[in-house]
C-alpha cells in the first residue's frame, strides 16, 4: 500500500544520507532544508500526556497548485478523503473562523469542529486546531507548510505536516501517534494524487517557479 | 413462542421509552421519521416481490422443462427490508435474485461505508458475477460440490473487489446517487461488507466478507453460517500483523485505528491488511429441520442476538401458518403498540373458494412471501427500537419445503 506501508521515509528525519557522492550531497541538502523548515515553522512543545510528530511528502506539482488545495479551509474535501461535508460558521473566512466537518462513515468519528489559527499566503503556512467533535483528539493542533523544490528537474513541492495532541485515556502515546499519522498519510497521499492530476491537466512551463 | 415474540417486542418498546422520555418531542419526531422511512422502503420491497413473482411464473415452466436433475423446482419464499435508520445516509444494499441459476436462488446484504457506491455496485453485480463464475466452474467434474462452490465464491468476491476499484478510478462515472466529490480522482477509501447466500436443492452456500452475518434456524436452534471479520478476532489479528499492519483500539478494535472490520470489498487504501477473501461455508440442507435463513447487516446484529432474531422470525412464520388455516388478522400476534404503529393492515378477503386448488395454492405462496417480509420488517423495527446507530438491512428466506 502506497500510503500506509511503513518505512517509506514519511517521518521527518527518516531520510538517511547515503549512496554516492552526488546523491549524498543532494540528500544532505534536502535533509538540511527539511530540518531548517522544521526548526523554524514546526515547533510544538508537547506536554507530558501528549504526543507529537511530523510527516513529509514530496509532490510533483508546482507549489502554487498544492498550496491552493492546502489553504482551502472551507473545502478540505477537495483533497481529504475522509471528509464528506464541511461548513464554515459565519460569513467571512479569516483567522479564528470555525468549520464544522462531517466525517465519512466507517471511521471512529462523525464530526470535527476546527478553528483556523493561521493562514499565511506569503510563507505558505496553515495552522488548524480541533475545538470539538467526537474523534477523541483533544487539544489537537496541526501546522502544514509547503515549500518549492525541484524534482527530476521540474517544479515540485515539499509538504510538511506536524501535529501535537493529547493521548486519550486507554491508548498509549505510540498508538495515538500511529493513528494520527495514518490519517495524515492518507490525506497527503490524496493531496499528491489530486495535485499531480491537476498539474497534468494544466501544464506548467518547467521554467516557471 | 408467540408469547416470547410479544414479550421481546414489548420489552424493546419499554427500553426505547427511556431515551424518548428524556429527549421529548425530538426523539418522538425522529422515531416517526424512522417509521415513515421504514414504511416507504417496505412498500418498495413489496413491489420488487411482485415483479419477482412475475418472473418466477414466467421462468418456472422453462426451468422445469430444461432441468431434469431437480425433481422439482423449489420456488423462493423470501422477504427483505432495508432502512436508513438513525444514520444520516443510506449506504446499505440488498440483492434478491430468485432463480438466478437453474434451481438456485441468490440473496445478498451489502453494508457500505465511506459512501454508498461500492455497496450499490455489489447489489447490482455480485449475482451476475457468481452466475459467470458458476458457469465457468460447471466443467470441473473432478471437484465435489463444496470445493466447486468455494472456488466460485472466492473468484466472485475477487472480481467484485476489482470492479469496485476500477469503477472508482474514473473509467466509469459514479452512480447518480453517489455523493463522492468529483475532485477526488479515486475512491480508495470506500468499501462494503458482503454476505451472500446461494440456496440450491441440496445445499445452502454462504460466503461472507466483513461484519454482516448469515444465521440459519435449524430445529429451533440459531446456527451462525458466517463469523464476523473483526480486527481483534485472533486469526485476523495474526494475519494483519503478519502483513505488517496494526490494530488499534479506538472506539473498538480498528485496522490502523480506522476501519472496524478486517475484510471488505473495496477499501484499497488498507490493502493488504483489509482483504476481500470470503469465508465460504457449504451447508447440506436437512428437510424437516431447516426452518429459515436470515441475512442482515450489523445494524441488526449489534443490538439483536442470533437467538432473539430466530425467535421473532419463527413467531412470524408460524403466525402465517396459522393465518392460512383460519384467515385471522395478519398482525394478530403483535403487541397493541406495534399493531397501532404499523398502520397498514390489509383488509381480510372474503371466504376463500374451496374449489379453486391452484388459486388457493398461489394465495398460500403469496402469504408465505408476505410473512417473510413481515418478519424482516419486525426485526428492523426491533433494531430501531433498541437504538441501533446504523443502517439496517434484513433478508428472511423460508427454507421449509412445501409438501405437494
Amino acid at each position: 500500500m502506497v500510503g500506509l506501508v511503513g518505512g517509506g521515509g514519511w517521518r521527518v528525519g527518516d531520510d538517511a544520507a547515503g549512496g554516492g557522492g552526488g546523491g549524498a550531497v543532494a540528500a544532505g541538502a534536502a535533509a538540511a532544508a527539511e530540518a531548517e523548515h522544521m526548526r523554524r515553522l514546526h515547533s510544538h512543545a508537547p506536554g507530558e500526556h501528549q504526543c507529537s510528530s511530523a510527516l513529509v511528502k514530496h509532490i510533483k506539482a508546482p507549489v502554487h497548485l498544492v498550496w491552493s488545495l492546502v489553504r482551502s479551509f472551507d473545502q478540505p474535501q477537495r483533497y481529504k478523503p475522509f471528509v464528506s461535508r464541511c461548513v464554515v460558521r459565519g460569513g467571512d473566512l479569516e483567522i479564528g473562523s470555525v468549520r464544522e466537518v462531517n466525517v465519512k462513515t466507517g471511521l471512529p468519528a462523525t464530526t470535527s469542529t476546527e478553528r483556523l489559527e493561521l493562514l499565511d499566503d506569503d510563507e505558505h503556512i496553515l495552522s488548524v486546531k480541533f475545538v470539538g467533535g467526537d474523534h477523541r483528539l483533544r487539544n489537537y493542533s496541526s501546522i502544514v507548510t509547503v515549500h518549492p523544490e525541484s524534482i527530476d528537474g521540474r517544479p515540485g513541492t515539499l509538504v510538511i505536516e506536524s501535529f501535537v495532541v493529547d493521548v486519550p485515556d486507554g491508548n498509549t502515546k505510540d498508538e495515538t501517534c500511529y493513528f494520527v499519522e495514518a490519517v495524515i498519510k492518507c490525506n497527503l497521499t490524496s493531496l499528491a494524487e489530486v495535485s499531480e492530476r491537476l498539474a497534468v491537466q494544466s501544464p506548467t512551463s518547467p521554467l516557471e517557479q | 413462542m408467540a408469547e416470547i415474540c410479544c414479550e421481546v417486542v414489548a420489552g424493546s418498546s419499554s427500553e426505547g421509552k427511556g431515551p424518548e422520555c428524556d429527549t421529548g418531542s425530538r426523539a418522538a419526531r425522529r422515531r416517526r421519521m424512522e417509521i415513515r422511512r421504514l414504511r416507504v422502503v417496505a412498500e418498495r420491497g413489496a413491489e420488487e416481490e411482485t415483479s419477482g413473482k412475475r418472473r418466477r411464473l414466467d421462468g418456472g415452466g422453462g426451468e422445469a422443462s430444461t432441468d431434469e436433475e431437480d425433481r422439482e423446482v423449489e420456488r423462493a419464499r423470501y422477504g427483505f427490508t432495508s432502512v436508513c435508520g438513525r444514520r444520516r445516509d443510506m449506504e446499505d444494499s440488498v440483492s434478491a435474485c430468485p432463480g438466478f441459476l437453474p434451481g438456485h436462488h441468490f440473496f445478498g446484504v451489502f453494508d457500505g461505508h465511506g459512501c454508498s457506491h461500492v455497496a450499490t455496485s455489489c447489489g447490482q453485480r455480485m449475482h451476475e458475477i457468481v452466475v459467470d463464475e458458476a458457469g465457468a466452474a460447471a466443467g470441473s467434474a473432478g471437484l465435489d460440490e463444496e470445493a466447486r462452490w468455494r472456488g466460485v465464491m472466492e473468484r466472485s468476491f475477487a472480481r467484485m473487489d476489482a470492479e469496485a476499484v476500477a469503477s472508482s478510478r474514473g473509467s466509469v462515472a459514479p452512480a447518480p446517487t453517489c455523493r463522492c466529490e468529483m475532485q477526488l480522482p479515486k475512491c480508495d477509501h470506500v468499501g462494503s461488507t458482503a454476505v451472500v447466500a446461494v440456496l440450491g436443492p441440496r445445499h445452502v452456500v454462504v460466503a461472507n466478507c466483513g461484519d454482516s452475518r448469515a444465521v440459519l434456524c435449524r430445529g429451533g436452534a440459531a446456527i451462525p453460517l458466517s463469523c464476523d471479520h473483526k480486527p481483534d478476532r485472533p486469526d485476523e489479528l495474526e494475519r494483519i500483523h503478519a502483513a505488517g499492519g496494526r490494530v488499534i483500539f479506538w472506539d473498538g478494535a480498528r485496522v490502523f485505528g480506522m476501519l472496524a472490520m478486517s475484510r471488505a470489498i473495496g477499501d484499497s487504501y488498507l490493502k493488504p491488511y483489509v482483504i476481500c477473501d470470503p469465508e465460504v461455508r457449504v451447508m447440506e440442507r436437512k428437510d424437516g429441520e431447516d426452518e429459515f435463513l436470515i441475512l442482515a447487516s450489523d445494524g441488526l446484529w449489534d443490538v439483536v442476538s442470533n437467538e432473539v432474531a430466530c425467535n421473532v422470525v419463527r413467531a412470524c412464520l408460524r403466525s402465517s401458518g396459522r393465518r392460512e388455516r383460519n384467515r385471522s388478522s395478519p398482525t394478530s400476534n403483535l403487541s397493541p403498540r406495534q399493531s397501532s404503529s404499523s398502520g397498514d393492515e390489509a383488509p381480510n378477503d372474503g371466504a376463500p373458494s374451496a374449489a379453486a386448488g391452484s388459486e388457493s395454492d398461489e394465495e398460500s405462496a403469496a402469504e408465505e412471501d408476505k410473512a417473510c417480509a413481515e418478519a424482516a420488517v419486525l426485526l428492523t423495527k426491533l433494531a430501531l427500537a433498541r437504538q441501533t446507530s446504523d443502517n439496517v438491512s434484513v433478508v428472511v428466506v423460508n427454507l421449509r419445503r412445501r409438501k405437494l
